[in-house]
């Protein structure tokens, strides 16, 4: 057997069974729910899906649950890839920093990120819930102590923002201490000497030395947060309700959460399935276009 | 156009290590003071220091008459060139020279024509549109340079900035360094570990070793009357030898059994402090040896043969012990002959064994 031949079977060897296990979990799980997703299936045993064309699509964008929920889910993304990269990128600089304790701080920042979504979401019920009036009460500021974070469907968003950069900052955290690690010294010293002050520094040095990470970061963030679903299931749930255009909605039901019902509360499995794809759709386009922006301002060595 | 000052300065690191001691140093304006030493002697700390960049356990550092010890390096009115030039990658050559220049304030006009200036002195005014990344090594180098020019520094501190160039295009650049310094007439302070570029470029040169300041001179005065043993075997290529040998009361030095004449100045320094029949090391540089042929000098045996065009350097053996020394290349030898040598006595070099001082001082 020749070498080139032998290198081929190798490479097919160790290809097969990821390319089978993509085909088998992904692939013609996609197709097949893009055939569902024309259908009126029900996932109801004994009744056999019937073909409806874009229905559940025209459906889908004239539903004003569906088109509040798809706001809701780019208010709460765009806000949260705002603060959790703030923070993240103010962690990163205050923990590589010479200070005491640095790397305490390091894993304290970064331990949220290891508690489960579900358990999290407990943990800051309870926060708002309980510790937030508790405060409010002892500071005697009564705005504080009957303060309804989970309640009040202007501010429940805002609760899950804030949990949900608690959790995810500290890991966000860790791939800007790595490229902040990585900026060469001399050029920061070099700027020392040109007269650059810390701000200055910061924006014509250490920003666009790391642009490479803001890829990264600006990609996990805004897909994590489109894709947010355990902390919003043990916070809120979705709730509470609001009124938009006379209408009753769900608060905080974002696209995850949204779907999930859709399918398997109502059991309108098609409809679910058709807009589980246009989410698809959508965040394949804001995250390829964030990360083809990102790229364009990194820099080569 | 500034002199700069060091006095008693001392870096002792948090782990305990000194990196430099005892730091004194005066540097006259328009110098092109060279530090030069073994690596982890403490000359890039001292740089350093004068920069801003690290601060001074003790002492104090003057830059023309003002304390800057306090000083942030920007207020210093210094420009460094980085071992690795250290530009910004994400600018174009002009920006990089200009970024200090536009943190200043400096009109828009003014910036330019420095860096047309600057670029035209170093010949890089093609390369003003690209990023350094498209520069070759020497490319880079002079951008750094022109960087530190546009400032119009009181001093130019530089931190082994050839070492990163292949060997041809070091030569060229210490040239131009020393051109540049002419043109420029700003005080210099060039840190580097290379002897060569000590011995040519430096209008002084400051031989630190273990971050202790060992002798201060002119290039001559250091490789002709090095202060001790350390400067003596650092400066100048191949190393001087040193041999184990004793002053007797002919008077005459006695080395490996054999005796040669004093030179004057070694022999009143003995008469002085009459330092007959005492050991001593003998410094002799290769070329001041002298092959003999009446067979009155110290036998030895060739071992190896260096041919450097005009000259050939002989690596020879006595006693076990490998010296060396240079002559002229038409002699040609080979591996086992045997040579006889004598030093010449202008150029002897006595050390003590203990302080390892010379005894010219």
């Amino acid at each position: 057997m020749n070498k080139r031949i032998k290198d081929n079977m190798v490479f097919w060897l160790f290809l097969t069974p990821a390319l089978f296990s993509f085909l088998v979990v992904v692939i013609i799980p996609f197709f097949m729910g893009l055939y569902y997703s024309m259908t009126d299936w029900t996932a109801v045993a004994g009744l056999q899906p019937n073909w409806v064309g874009f229905e559940n699509y025209k459906a889908m964008f004239s539903n004003l649950a569906f088109r509040y929920s798809f706001l809701r889910t780019f208010l709460f993304s765009i806000i949260s890839v705002i603060s959790i990269n703030l923070i993240a990128l103010f962690f990163a600089f205050l923990v590589t920093r010479e200070i005491r304790f640095r790397n305490f701080y390091r894993a304290g920042f970064f331990i949220p990120n290891l508690i489960g979504g579900l358990v999290l979401g407990y943990i800051w019920q309870f926060i708002f819930k309980e510790v937030v009036p508790a405060i409010g009460g002892m500071l005697g500021i009564s705005y504080i102590e009957n303060l309804l974070l989970l309640a009040d469907p202007n501010l429940t968003l805002f609760g899950l923002i804030m949990a949900f950069t608690w959790q995810y900052a500290g890991y966000i955290m860790m791939i800007y201490v790595a490229a902040l690690l990585n900026v060469p010294q001399e050029l920061l010293e070099a700027s020392d000497i040109d007269g650059a002050n810390f701000w200055q520094k910061l924006r014509n040095i250490t920003i666009p030395m790391i642009a490479q990470a803001f890829t990264i970061t600006s990609f996990l963030t805004l897909v994590n947060s489109f894709k947010q679903y355990d902390i919003i299931v043990a916070l809120t749930s979705g709730g509470p309700t609001d009124i938009y255009k006379g209408q009753v909605v769900n608060s905080t039901e974002l696209l995850a959460v949204h779907i999930y019902n859709i399918a398997f509360k109502y059991n309108r499995m098609a409809e679910g399935q058709a807009r589980a794809i246009v989410f698809f759709l959508v965040l394949s386009v804001v995250s390829i276009a964030q990360v083809y922006y990102n790229k364009q301002k990194e820099i080569e060595m | 156009m500034a002199n700069l000052k060091l006095t008693k300065v001392n870096k002792i690191y948090p782990n305990g290590f000194q990196a430099v001691k005892d730091f004194e140093l005066d540097i006259p304006d328009k110098e092109f003071m060279v530090f030069v030493g073994p690596s982890g002697c403490g000359k890039t700390t001292t740089l350093r220091m004068i920069a801003g960049l690290e601060d001074t356990t003790t002492g104090d550092i003057y830059i023309g008459d003002k304390l800057v010890n306090d000083i942030s390096p920007k207020d210093r009115n210094i420009a460094m060139v980085f071992q690795n030039y250290a530009l910004y990658p994400h600018m174009t050559v002009f920006d990089n020279m200009a970024f200090g220049l536009k943190l200043k304030k400096t009109p828009k006009d003014e910036i330019k024509e420095r860096i047309m200036k600057a670029a035209t002195i170093l010949g890089i005014e093609m390369l003003l549109d690209r990023k350094p990344k498209q520069l070759s090594g020497g490319q880079r180098q002079r951008v750094a340079l022109g960087r530190a020019i546009v400032r119009k520094p009181e001093v130019f501190l530089m931190d082994e900035p050839l070492s990163n160039l292949d060997a041809k295009l070091r030569v060229q650049m210490r040239t131009e360094l020393i051109k540049l310094h002419n043109d420029l007439e700003t005080t210099f302070i060039y840190v580097t570990h290379d002897q060569t570029e000590a011995m040519t470029m430096g209008t002084r040169i400051c031989v630190i070793n273990e971050g202790a300041i060992q002798q201060v001179a002119e290039p001559r005065t250091i490789y002709n009357y090095p202060v001790n043993m350390f400067v003596a075997g650092f400066i100048g290529a191949p190393q001087m030898n040193f041999f184990d040998g004793e002053i007797v009361d002919t008077p005459d030095i006695k080395v490996e059994g054999c005796t040669m004449p004093l030179n004057s100045v070694l022999l009143d320094r003995v008469k002085k402090d009459n330092l007959y029949n005492k050991p001593f090391k003998i410094g002799i540089r290769p070329e001041d040896i002298r092959l003999e042929s009446g067979g009155k000098g110290i036998d030895g045996v060739v071992e190896v043969t260096e041919l450097l065009g005009s000259d050939l350097n002989i690596y020879f053996k006595i006693n076990g012990n490998q010296y060396i020394m240079k002559t002229d290349s038409s002699k040609i030898f080979n591996f086992g002959d045997k040579i006889s040598i004598v030093f010449d006595p202008e150029k002897i070099h006595l050390f003590d064994l203990e302080t390892e001082k010379s005894l010219y001082y």
